[in-house]
């Protein structure tokens, strides 16, 4: 399906240090969102020594863990089928006129991408890259203005363009005179505009990759800690060298991340918090992987502090919130509560409703499966335990009308195993065909990612993604989407059916506190530093009693 | 808006709830067609007009739009709609909250209070 090299326009995606194994699972969520197809509309190319990936690939997955992606779309579509336009206001006329899919609109979507590169040239050293440019037809193109939607007055005509060569040299420094040399392998452009530094209008990128740590370091440091050249390491080869134009320049700059993007929704700007707030980021990638768009359905039955919910709405969604704590779902006071939070954000209020997850064909109609996408963060017992409705005892009492009101309904510790097996069941039971559940879960070392996560005959599982927290917890997000239509008499069928392995898989998601006391009381020093610990808290106790009786006496 | 999704428990007949009004708030927002327009398909429009009609009476304070007892929810129907109904809906759908009341199974007669906009529909442990 791969056009032949002349016919290709490529682009190089940047991704982020962070969040590593979420990449794949959120680029292609994206790029499904916005009905570009891979293996159809673009393929990923290998990369420059990444021999583990066959080119043309659709399950695209660097071994290597390399924050580059190249994709591939053939020349023709590009000004027809897609756009890499950046003026507003053409970007409004081609909305309304055509169904032109704008790429940098839609590839601005995602949270770990940090730029995008029209890619005029790569290959596995410097010389490579720019011999690979100079064959190529990208520079022919870029004058004939043929992808920059010549057709309207704002685009700029070749000759004036303003322009600016960045050089990126990923986990190095190199001086300002080495920089310019490397910039000065590409005069061949002769591009003839003005060079500007502030705000050109083509900014090009060259990009020099080493190999990366975990921490986002190089491998092999070109200068050791005291700044001193590390000759051996200098002398190593780069991974590969990119050369490209900046797309969506104009809107985006340079790094499409932060600024006036989503990103800035940060936690710590937010009125209402609790200890089970999931960081923004996560939230966002989360309605990503959940492909939440305008008008989307959206459903959070343990919404918490509406942390997650928020992320929705700003995609445009019709937020849906239950939680079967009510105290968390009226908030701290009239300013601090789930509503202000939408609030301090222009949000439309989401739709709130204290009930109960475990009996959620009780509270809610079965009719239409409607939810586009379910996004949550169940309650594990780690930080916030888990309940459901019913009486820890025998015998129940039955409740008099009279105290109807009144009465405050008795709960019981529902299992995390409950938990996740009935959270599959109820969005097999109200999910659309195709929508999505994105869920977390704690896991330990120990997860069998084949065989520990809870599964449902009418879902199946897009992708799951690991975030590591401390060395001995980390936590997986898992996609799942609908695939079968829901059967009622297969109810208990299904929910028994939820753990592969039973009650062992089960148990490793279960019982994560004690775990983690478990393993933490192993460690050499814990009983002097519990001790040390309650030492303090007595300590502190004593002094708030004693400021408490200074107060009393004046 | 979620009354029409809501229904009572263990009976067929439970659904849609009737609703007790003690307070309402109207809080007027910016009106977005396309978000309409997706939303549209996915409500229960008798539930949503049994709904207005019951809420309808007590809303002295604002005068709100009456709404058409049927409405045609097919795909074409809804892209036709035209700026004065779209608007309508908009109203009752997002910006008209029950602060206060009760819902009502209109089986059982159970009620399920309402208080600062969320309903409490927790069944207490005689009900599981």
């Amino acid at each position: 399906m791969a056009s032949p090299p002349g016919e290709q326009y490529l682009l190089l995606v940047e991704l982020v240090h962070k969040h590593i194994d979420f990449h794949d699972a959120e680029l292609r969520a994206v790029l499904e969102m916005h009905e570009i197809k891979l293996g159809i509309d673009c393929n990923f190319i290998a990369l420059p020594n990444d021999a583990n990936v066959s080119a043309g690939s659709i399950d695209c997955v660097s071994q290597s863990k390399r924050p580059f992606r190249i994709l591939s779309f053939p020349w023709s579509s590009i000004g027809s089928r897609f756009s890499v336009c950046d003026e507003e206001e053409e970007e409004q006329e081609n909305c309304t006129r055509t169904e032109t899919i704008n790429l940098v609109t839609s590839l601005a979507r995602c949270t770990l991408i940090r730029s995008v590169l029209e890619l005029w040239g790569y290959g596995n050293q410097l010389d490579n890259c720019v011999g690979s440019i100079q064959s190529s037809n990208c520079l022919e193109r870029h004058k004939a203005g043929k992808h920059l939607s010549a057709k309207s007055d704002g685009a700029k005509g070749y000759g004036s363009r303003s322009w600016k060569i960045t050089i990126h040299t990923l986990g190095t420094t190199y001086s300002r005179d080495e920089q310019q040399d490397m910039r000065s392998k590409f005069s061949f452009l002769h591009l003839p505009g003005p060079v500007q530094m502030e705000h050109p209008d083509d900014e090009y990128l060259f990009i020099r990759e080493v190999e990366l740590d975990t921490a986002g370091g190089a491998v092999y440091p070109r200068h050791s800690e005291k700044k001193e050249l590390i000759p051996e390491n200098d002398k190593r080869p780069p991974l590969a060298c990119y050369f490209g134009r900046i797309l969506g320049n104009k809107r985006l700059g340079r790094n499409w991340r932060g600024g006036n993007r989503l990103e800035q929704y940060s936690l710590k700007k937010r009125l209402y918090l609790g200890p089970t707030s999931m960081d923004s980021e996560l939230s966002l990638i989360m309605s990503n992987l959940a492909k939440v768009k305008i008008g989307s359905f959206a459903f959070d039955p343990f919404v918490g502090t509406g942390s997650i919910l928020l992320t929705t709405a700003l995609r445009g969604a019709y937020a849906f919130g239950t939680d079967i704590d009510l105290r968390v779902l009226r908030g701290r006071s009239e300013d601090e509560n789930i509503r202000s939070n939408f609030k301090q954000y222009g949000l439309p209020s989401p739709e709130l409703v204290r009930s109960d997850n475990a009996i959620y064909h009780r509270h809610f109609r079965e009719h239409l499966p409607f939810f586009d996408a379910i996004v949550t963060d169940p309650p594990y017992g780690i930080r916030a335990g888990a309940k459901k409705s019913g009486s820890r005892r025998d015998e129940i009492r039955e409740v008099l009308d009279e105290h109807r009101h009144d009465h405050i309904a008795q709960t019981k510790p529902y299992a995390v195993s409950d938990v996740m097996a009935d959270l599959l069941n109820v969005a097999a039971m109200t999910l659309r065909m195709g929508g999505r559940l994105v869920y977390v879960i704690p896991s330990m070392l120990d997860f069998n990612e084949q065989e520990d996560l809870p599964r449902h005959e009418c879902l199946r599982i897009v992708s799951v993604c690991y975030q590591p927290l401390q060395t001995e917890l980390g936590r997986r997000t898992v996609t799942m989407e609908k695939i079968k239509d829901y059967d009622r008499n297969k109810r208990d069928q299904y929910l028994q059916g939820a753990w592969v392995n039973g009650a062992a898989s089960a148990e490793k998601v279960a019982n994560i506190r004690e775990r983690l006391l478990e393993a933490a009381k192993k460690k050499p020093g814990y009983e002097e530093k519990a001790a040390a610990r309650k030492l303090k808290r007595k300590a502190t106790k004593e002094a708030k009693k004693k400021a408490k009786r200074e107060a009393n006496n004046k | 808006m979620h009354y029409d999704i809501q229904t009572s428990d263990r009976t067929e007949k439970g659904y849609p709830l009737d609703i007790e009004v003690t307070t309402l708030k109207y809080e007027e927002s910016s009106i977005n067609r396309e978000f309409i327009l997706k939303l549209l398909p996915k409500v229960n429009y008798p539930a949503l007009y049994s709904a207005v009609s019951q809420v309808c009476p007590h809303c002295t304070e604002h005068s709100l739009p009456e709404l058409p007892e049927h409405l045609d929810t097919s795909d074409e129907a809804i892209s036709n709609l035209d700026e004065d109904t779209i608007g309508k809906l908009h109203t009752w759908l997002l910006d008209v909250y029950l602060v206060e009341g009760m819902l009502v199974c209109p089986d059982t007669g159970r009620k399920f209070p309402v208080k600062d906009c969320i309903p409490n529909m927790i069944l207490h442990e005689d009900e599981i």
